[in-house]
């Protein structure tokens, strides 16, 4: 018993990586411009499908690479054409746009690549469990969480070190002063928005070659991401990765005692969050409350 | 100008209600509306057009649609034309698909319901049909109850039983692969009720139970529930999860290796769920409710599949043959039955047997009257990894059984059907 609980709290590890790795996205996007993007799942697919086009002429890796770029820059004109107008307005108005951005995306998917599923393979040196013990452990997971601890790695150094990262902190913090001081905000938010696009653009990729594709592969992974942001703290992206991490192994231990909550959990999980320290794990206080 | 950059704080309340309003994402849905003429004769689908069954709701509507098609080309039902209305149901929301239900029978005051893939929200559009006396076929919705405990006068169901499929494969499983089951159970009432059919089989055979997990609708991530199943070391894992649930779940059976330890196995298997799988997934023994490439001469069929193919580029699924043989068994029905009339038609249906260019599969094909199931073949056989012969013959027929050999008996289901005066 010991040793399923031990092996589940590795896979929820695994699966936690991948959830934190569309919340911190969908939490940066949120901190800077106070949009919370209900199509991030949305480029998700995009980002998968994207792929899957691209892996013929490119092959796997290739494709890894230019399918998250690509799903950025439709990121980028959907916030120059649409996003952009709805800032400064109450929050209900980015909820309604991108909502209905989700169904465009999700039903647009349908039409171009169908309804029905498609398979995606991974590199056959990946698709093997590298110890027969451990048998859940594939090369492929493996190189899931690699990728996405590299991104991470790459996402704090950009916003630590780097003079946009330190803007977008900044902004984050207290955007008024930070546009008083001469910042395009504008293009800041542009740049923002494009680099949690390509982040959700990335996880598709991933995805893909975990799960396949089907156009409402999203939704089921859109949750997770919103209670990480919920458990981890909103404004704090440690906390979200944290959050997703959080769920992940929740989720994970629970299957072994009560399969069927192993969804509920995260819920559950969320409510006691709220009750007892409202802000969540890491999240500043009053910082977006 | 700079208070018009910044946007307003986003505070933790607005994020609580976007997370429900998230929720509702995944089961609101488009509305569907079609054009229509006064007198002809109109029939309400109400199927999945979004969400997990997208693709089996989409292609019950192609079958339906060529059914259509082909009655009206030899002039309609009774001299009428016919007209299919498709609302989309959502994939599990049983709130929508009722309310859609009752807008096709009362706004667009349709002649005849036809839905649902999912069992749970076949369930609850047939209370609605049966409350407003619209004859009403269940193209894809398999728990028991539909034609069993719950019968209804103006139900009935084209695809089988969960019953039936426990039925059609629990012996093989258990002589050909072990006496030590573990299930992996969709957790709602077409999993539910398909488990009590495998394990009532099991313990009649003598075999036993490791496990049974229970897995919410539309889950992506089945790796804990895998690891449970293989530490429980059991002969076979009986994989009941269905759509897209099930390309996840063998997906990432075939990448943790467990085919290779434990022989992994099913009851129904669809084409649609076998074609979004990758090679090395396509693995075990299943039955298919209906399949395209069949023994022996059949021009019903060859016609059938090459209509399909014509209009969509694909082979025709068991979903395509459900919408197919749905609207002719109620063409032919009506033809019977001289009239529309919801009451007449259903005697009509009830003991008719399907002809040749609609059954389009051997043994005989008919609609039990005690309980308004039709009695329709199994094809029982293993997954093959590529095509055989065609791209999409990836499955291995090794046995067709007849409907009546493996349903139980009417008595057996608990219907006890009340036909109105």
């Amino acid at each position: 018993m010991s040793q399923l609980i031990l092996f589940n709290i590795t896979n929820g590890l695994i699966v936690g990586a991948f959830y934190a790795l569309m919340a911190i996205g969908l939490s940066l996007i949120l901190n800077l411009s106070g949009v919370i993007n209900f199509a991030h799942g949305g480029f998700l697919v995009i980002g998968g499908y994207l792929s899957y086009t691209l892996t013929p002429y490119l092959g796997f890796w290739g494709a890894l690479i230019v399918a998250p770029f690509l799903t950025a820059i439709i990121g980028w004109l959907v916030e120059r054409l649409l996003i952009r107008r709805v800032y400064g307005r109450d929050p209900l108005y980015s909820l309604l746009l991108t909502f209905g951005l989700a169904f465009i995306i999700e039903d647009g998917t349908r039409q171009i690549w169908g309804a029905q599923g498609l398979p995606v393979s991974v590199p056959a040196a990946l698709s093997k469990p590298l110890r027969y013990e451990f048998f859940f452990i594939t090369g492929y997971r493996l190189f899931m969480v690699a990728m996405v601890a590299v991104l991470i790695v790459l996402l704090f150094v950009l916003l630590r070190y780097t003079r946009s990262g330190i803007r977008v902190r900044a902004g984050t913090l207290d955007l008024e002063t930070v546009s008083a001081l001469g910042i395009n905000v504008r293009a800041l938010r542009s740049l923002n928005f494009s680099v949690g696009i390509f982040l959700a653009g990335f996880a598709g990729v991933l995805a893909a070659g975990q799960l396949g594709l089907d156009p409402n592969m999203g939704d089921g992974l859109l949750m997770p991401s919103f209670i990480a942001i919920i458990v981890g703290g909103v404004g704090s992206l440690t906390g979200t990765l944290l959050g997703g991490l959080l769920i992940g192994v929740a989720a994970g231990v629970t299957a072994v005692f009560f399969p069927s909550a192993s969804d509920a959990i995260m819920y559950v999980m969320m409510a006691i969050v709220l009750l007892v320290r409202p802000r969540g794990l890491l999240g500043e206080e009053g910082m977006l409350s | 100008m700079v208070s018009r950059i910044i946007a307003r704080p986003v505070n933790r309340r607005t994020i609580l209600k976007s997370a429900a309003a998230a929720g509702a994402l995944q089961i609101a849905s488009p509305f569907v509306i079609s054009a229509r003429a006064a007198d002809n004769i109109k029939i309400g689908l109400d199927n999945p057009l979004t969400g997990t069954y997208a693709a089996p709701g989409k292609n019950e509507e192609i079958g339906c649609q060529l059914a259509v098609d082909q009655i009206n080309a030899k002039g309609g039902i009774l001299g009428r034309k016919i007209e299919l209305l498709s609302e989309d149901s959502t994939s599990g929301d049983a709130g929508a698909a009722v309310q859609k239900a009752r807008k096709l029978i009362e706004r667009d005051k349709i002649d005849f319901l036809v839905g649902n893939v999912n069992s749970a929200l076949a369930q609850a559009i047939a209370q609605v049909s049966n409350e407003k006396g619209v004859l009403h076929i269940v193209p894809g919705g398999h728990t028991d109850p539909i034609t069993g405990k719950d019968c209804k006068w103006n139900v009935f169901r084209v695809c089988n039983t969960t019953r039936m499929e426990a039925n059609a494969v629990s012996q093989l499983l258990y002589t050909k692969y072990g006496k030590k089951w573990h299930f992996i159970t969709p957790d709602y009432a077409f999993g539910h009720t398909l488990y009590q059919g495998c394990e009532a089989n099991l313990k009649k055979l003598g075999g036993t139970i490791t496990g049974n997990e229970l897995t919410p609708l539309g889950i992506t991530d089945f790796s804990s529930y895998l690891i449970k199943a293989r530490a429980a070391n059991p002969d076979v894992l009986v994989v009941l999860v269905q759509g897209n649930d099930m390309v996840n779940c063998l997906k990432q059976i075939s990448q943790f290796g467990i085919d290779k330890q434990i022989h992994v196995a099913g009851t129904q298997q669809e084409l649609e769920a076998v074609e979004a799988m990758p090679p090395e997934a396509r693995v075990g023994v299943w039955m298919f409710e209906w399949y395209w490439k069949q023994a022996g001469a059949n021009p019903g069929l060859d016609k059938f599949v090459s209509e399909i193919r014509k209009r969509t580029g694909k082979v025709p699924t068991a979903r395509t043959w459900f919408g197919y043989v749905t609207i002719h068994a109620y063409a032919l029905a009506c033809e019977k039955a001289k009239t529309i009339e919801a009451k007449t038609v259903a005697k009509a249906l009830g003991d008719m047997e399907l002809p040749d260019d609609v059954k389009c599969q051997p043994n005989k094909v008919y609609f039990r009257g005690g309980d308004h199931q039709l009695m329709l073949s199994a094809f029982i056989g293993e997954l093959m990894s590529k095509g055989d012969g065609d791209p999409e013959n990836l499955f291995k027929v090794n046995s067709v059984v007849s409907g009546d050999s493996i349903a139980p008996s009417v008595a057996e289901t608990g219907c006890q059907m009340q036909m109105p005066a």
